[in-house]
């Protein structure tokens, strides 16, 4: 792997080809940091759903990972598949060449995958090994494209490893296929994972209004159609931290006008719409886009109704990894929560000024992680409830704090006017639930306090 | 609010909405283009025989790893002793990876911090990295101790732990006497076990060396009555308050060496503190006087065995986990044994009740073929209770390599314990093998029940076979480890967690007219 200077790495995570002057924070050593690069490339490319993602690396990187992210499939499961190479000690002094080799060779032959992603680790990148040449000679043996993913985790943070995988998409994906004739174009989805299936409600929406998806980048993807991302009208960067450097890159390279934009919240999501419809440049869409959202939101603020009610005035916590702080604050301030301290660990400097322009005054930025940082936001804003990772909802537990899990491991789905709408229920639930009231009360013979009386 | 207005859908029930579903229809002309007839001939040539001998036959992929690095069980280790940090060196992906990895499992969360080596430790050397390290997370987490332990990453650069922590001492980051217990754990090398195995025989030779205590087995007045206890990788907090409960019945002092209960089930009190319970730091020196030794995972102790029996000079005995009536009554007899103690009658009663249940239940477990994974001693003590049921295991996978124990491997001592029944002549032992062979297995030749892990899940559920979660990890149900699986009354948890599955799936394939209300 060729050496990268510290600021272009630096710069590179934060999703922009020009170093900027601030770069991203990186992990200060001795603190419980986020997740490495290797996490952040697989992040992006897992949910390629029917290609096979081999981990070439001793079982530390494999073993402690695989099928735990919550991504859904429509169809394939081979990207659930724990495929690693499993290095041993002598395979560190000998070189893992030939196992990397025979391992690509079996998967392709039992498996028959579409593509393998080849995915190094830090191991792997120490011992120097050429992967880049093992994948090229395999995919020339094999027929198939074999992608080397060149993100061990020692280069830097999480984004930075999700911009090396749109990077490997780049080089080795994107512009290798064409569309059948009878594919109706669209847009592409940058940076959508479909966690907890998200990525349904948003093509439910796009298709309602006759805007057809291209390639999704990669919630639920299939290799084919991201080789064909290059003919698509028009780019949507949903997550931009991690992946705006491709659309960028797509645009020079290839034309395509991109946006960035969120589907949280009904506000968010009207906008994405109408960008895409306006950068398509179909009049008639624009119509149909406006009629739909219009309709959508007529039909939300009526059923939120109830639920604005309770949530009014409500204080939040929030702290997400993957989630962009930004839109899920507009989300909340549609249901009239107030957020009152958010995490901006993992923002980009325009994610900073998104926030501000959102929030109050009051509101307590929280630069960097450990658990006590954001209790005591919790506790010192008086919030009611704390929206994170799942990392950090058992300190919340012990904290008797209400919770609702925002990053990749949670089982609902925020998107779009529906997503707001299950939003909206989640944080009632939470915030009435009985547990927290009989956890605030001792024990009843302790004669301190009142008796628990429900 | 009503219950029928709040009712949301998670993504289990949304997507089977007749919109979703046509969504789905719509995206297949994205995949691999091949029939539905190819597809469908793919898939029952995964299930032949044919393809199982090529899949045991494959040398170089893992598929489906039933095991995690060394490290992982070096954190556990850690946390097994009063106010100590689990301290990471390496890249910061692992310590985020072990952190979420124990927190799904135990649901609580885990205090463990990262030197985050970057590009230019890997060059460089990752010395600066610890020693900031040390620094900041000494300030920010006030532990009493900080336990090192290395990653694949830091054992490649080959960076040299005692030397860097001496550094850190010099340049007065930490104090000359501030104890740093640390343990060399690549991930190219072992497993979890051996990890936690290296953390535990670190932290007991650190503190045992720093002390300059002498030691004199069985000699201490008060120390030479104690007995010392260690329970190893152990993914059940219950277990640990059963074998409290089992030494109080028999009114003997002890020392628990790394109890990582306290850490893994604290109450919700308003209040997160990093570190909760532990063996206490000052008791590790002492624990040398002690009577003697039990360990009850001997596979996965064996380096911490060797030094205790060693430089000790301890009287050790080593178990595996004990499971079922007879693991059970060998771990009071050798308790009994070591400290001179009569067993009480109070456990005898016990006893009684678990094998009047177990003859309540043994209709419907007899004959049953049973799969099992897991680490080699959960293993043994597992093929224990089955061949006493009269459950027969028939595939035994353990991922974890083969360890030797005095020349005795756990595969040998396997064998020789199926060996001995005679429901035990149709099992085959694999060591080294992963969870896609298992589905071979599973397919090819049927089994009535499944035990193991959540990763166990997806093949059980290809093959059809009811799964039974025991061991690490356990994802995907909530408080299984709070149950204790060991002693007598973890037999009778692991008995009504069998037979009531087996009971379950008699009633889901019911055909009607056996839908019977007493069983
Ligand atoms: S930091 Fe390196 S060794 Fe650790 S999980 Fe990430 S890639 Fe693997």
């Amino acid at each position: 792997m060729d050496p990268l200077r510290q600021d272009e790495f630096d710069s590179q995570a934060c999703g922009s080809i020009a170093p900027k002057a601030k770069p991203c924070p990186r992990p200060k050593p001795g603190e419980a940091a986020g997740g490495c690069s290797f996490d952040g490339a697989q992040i992006t490319l897992l949910p390629i759903m029917d290609a096979a993602h081999l981990v070439h690396g001793p079982i530390a990187c494999a073993g402690n990972s695989w099928e735990s992210r919550g991504t859904l499939s429509s169809g394939p499961s081979l990207s659930q598949y724990g495929f690693a190479t499993d290095l041993t000690d002598s395979d560190i002094i000998f070189g893992g060449e030939k196992k990397l080799k025979d391992s690509i060779d079996y998967i392709a032959g039992r498996f028959a995958p579409p593509a393998i992603f080849v995915y190094s680790t830090c191991v792997t990148a120490l011992i120097g090994q050429d992967m880049d040449a093992v994948c090229k000679e395999a995919a020339d043996r094999i027929g198939i494209p074999v992608i080397p993913v060149n993100s061990p985790g020692f280069v830097g943070s999480k984004n930075l490893g999700n911009r090396l995988a749109g990077d490997a998409l780049l080089q080795y994906v994107i512009g290798t296929g064409e569309p059948e004739p009878e594919t109706d174009l669209g847009v592409n989805l940058i940076g959508e994972y479909n966690i907890a299936g998200e990525m349904w409600d948003i093509e439910k929406l796009m298709n309602s209004a006759g805007i057809a998806v291209t390639s999704r980048i990669t919630g639920d993807a299939r290799y084919k159609e991201i080789t064909w991302a290059h003919r698509a009208r028009v780019n949507m960067v949903v997550c931009s931290r991690a992946l705006l450097g491709l659309a960028k890159e797509m645009e020079s390279r290839y034309g395509i006008p991109y946006f960035e934009g969120s589907f949280y919240g009904a506000k968010e999501t009207t906008y994405s719409l109408r960008q895409m419809a306006y950068l398509m440049n179909d009049r008639e869409m624009e119509r149909r886009v406006d009629r739909l959202t219009e309709r959508e939101e007529a039909r939300l603020s009526q059923e939120l109704r109830p639920y604005r009610k309770l949530l009014r005035g409500k204080r939040a916590v929030l702290y997400t990894g993957g989630v962009k702080s930004w839109s899920v604050i507009s989300a909340l301030k549609e249901l009239g929560v107030q957020v009152v301290g958010v995490g901006t660990n993992k923002s980009t400097e325009d994610d900073v000024r998104r926030i501000a322009d959102r929030v109050g005054d009051d509101t307590e930025y929280i630069p960097e992680g450990g658990a006590s940082r954001i209790i005591k936001t919790v506790r010192e804003r008086k919030a009611d409830i704390m929206i994170a990772g799942g990392r950090n909802m058992y300190v919340a537990m012990k904290e008797q704090i209400p919770f609702i899990d925002i990053n990749q491991e949670r089982h609902k789905a925020y998107a779009g006017y529906e997503g707001l709408l299950r939003l909206a229920k989640e944080l009632t639930y939470s915030l009435a639930n009985p547990i927290w009231k009989l956890a605030a009360s001792p024990a009843p013979w302790d004669k301190e306090a009142p008796p628990y009386d429900r | 609010m009503s219950r029928d207005e709040l009712n949301i859908k998670d993504n289990t029930s949304l997507f089977k909405e007749e919109r979703y579903v046509q969504q789905r229809e719509n995206k297949k002309q994205f995949e691999a283009p091949c029939s539905e007839q190819e597809t469908a001939e793919a898939l029952a040539y995964s299930k032949s025989a044919e393809y199982m001998e090529k899949n045991f036959n494959r040398q170089n992929v893992v598929i489906n790893p039933h095991k995690a690095c060394q490290p992982l069980g070096s954190v556990m280790a850690a946390l097994g002793f009063e106010k100590t940090l689990p301290f990471v060196h390496g890249s910061q992906g692992c310590n985020a990876y072990f952190r979420s990895h124990l927190s799904r499992h135990f649901k609580e969360p885990t205090p463990s911090v990262s030197t985050s080596m970057t590009e230019d430790a890997a060059v460089f050397g990752g010395m600066n990295n610890l020693i900031d390290g040390l620094e900041n997370s000494v300030a920010l987490y006030k532990p009493e101790m900080v336990a090192i332990c290395t990653t694949c990453m830091a054992e490649v650069i080959g960076d040299d732990l005692n030397s860097f922590i001496g550094n850190a001492r010099i340049k007065g980051v930490i104090s000359e006497e501030y104890p740093v217990a640390y343990c060399n754990t690549p991930s190219f090398v072992g497993s979890h076990i051996t990890g936690y195995d290296a953390m535990i025989k670190g932290i007991l030779s650190y503190l045992y060396t720093r002390s300059g205590i002498e030691s004199k087995p069985g000699s201490g007045a008060e120390s030479g009555e104690k007995l010392n206890v260690m329970l190893g990788f152990e993914p059940y907090t219950g277990n640990f308050a059963e074998l409290r409960k089992i030494l109080g019945a028999f009114d003997t002092k002890y020392t628990i060496l790394g109890d990582h209960s306290g850490n893994y089930d604290s109450p919700a009190t308003g209040e997160y503190e990093y570190y909760y319970g532990g063996t206490k730091l000052a008791d590790v020196p002492q624990a040398a006087n002690a009577l003697a030794t039990l360990s009850l995972q001997k596979y996965t102790l064996k380096k911490t065995q060797e030094y205790i029996s060693g430089t000790w000079n301890q009287q050790l005995a080593a178990l595996s986990t004990p499971l079922g009536i007879k693991g059970t009554d060998t771990l009071l007899a050798t308790i009994s044994e070591l400290t001179g103690l009569p067993i009480p009658a109070i456990l005898t009663e016990e006893r009684g009740r678990v094998v009047d249940a177990l003859m309540d239940s043994h209709p419907y477990l007899h004959g049953k073929r049973v799969a099992l994974v897991g680490d080699p001693d959960l293993l043994i003590g597992l093929i224990g209770f089955c061949l006493e049921t009269g459950m027969e295991p028939v595939h035994i996978i353990c991922s974890n390599g083969d360890v030797d124990f005095n020349e005795v491997k756990f595969k040998d001592e396997a064998e020789a314990l199926l060996a001995a029944s005679p429901y035990g002549t149709e099992a085959t032992v694999h060591v080294g093998k992963d969870l896609w062979h298992m589905r071979s297995l599973l397919l090819n030749d049927k089994v009535d029940l499944a035990i193991g892990s959540s990763h166990l899940k997806f093949a059980a559920k290809d093959a059809e076979v009811p799964l039974v979660r025991v061991g690490f990890p356990i994802f995907d149900r909530h408080h299984m480890h709070r149950y204790p699986i060991i002693g007598y009354q973890g037999t009778l948890n692991l008995l009504s967690l069998i037979v009531n599955t087996i009971l379950q799936q008699l009633d889901d394939h019911n055909s009607g007219f056996n839908f019977e209300l007493v069983r």
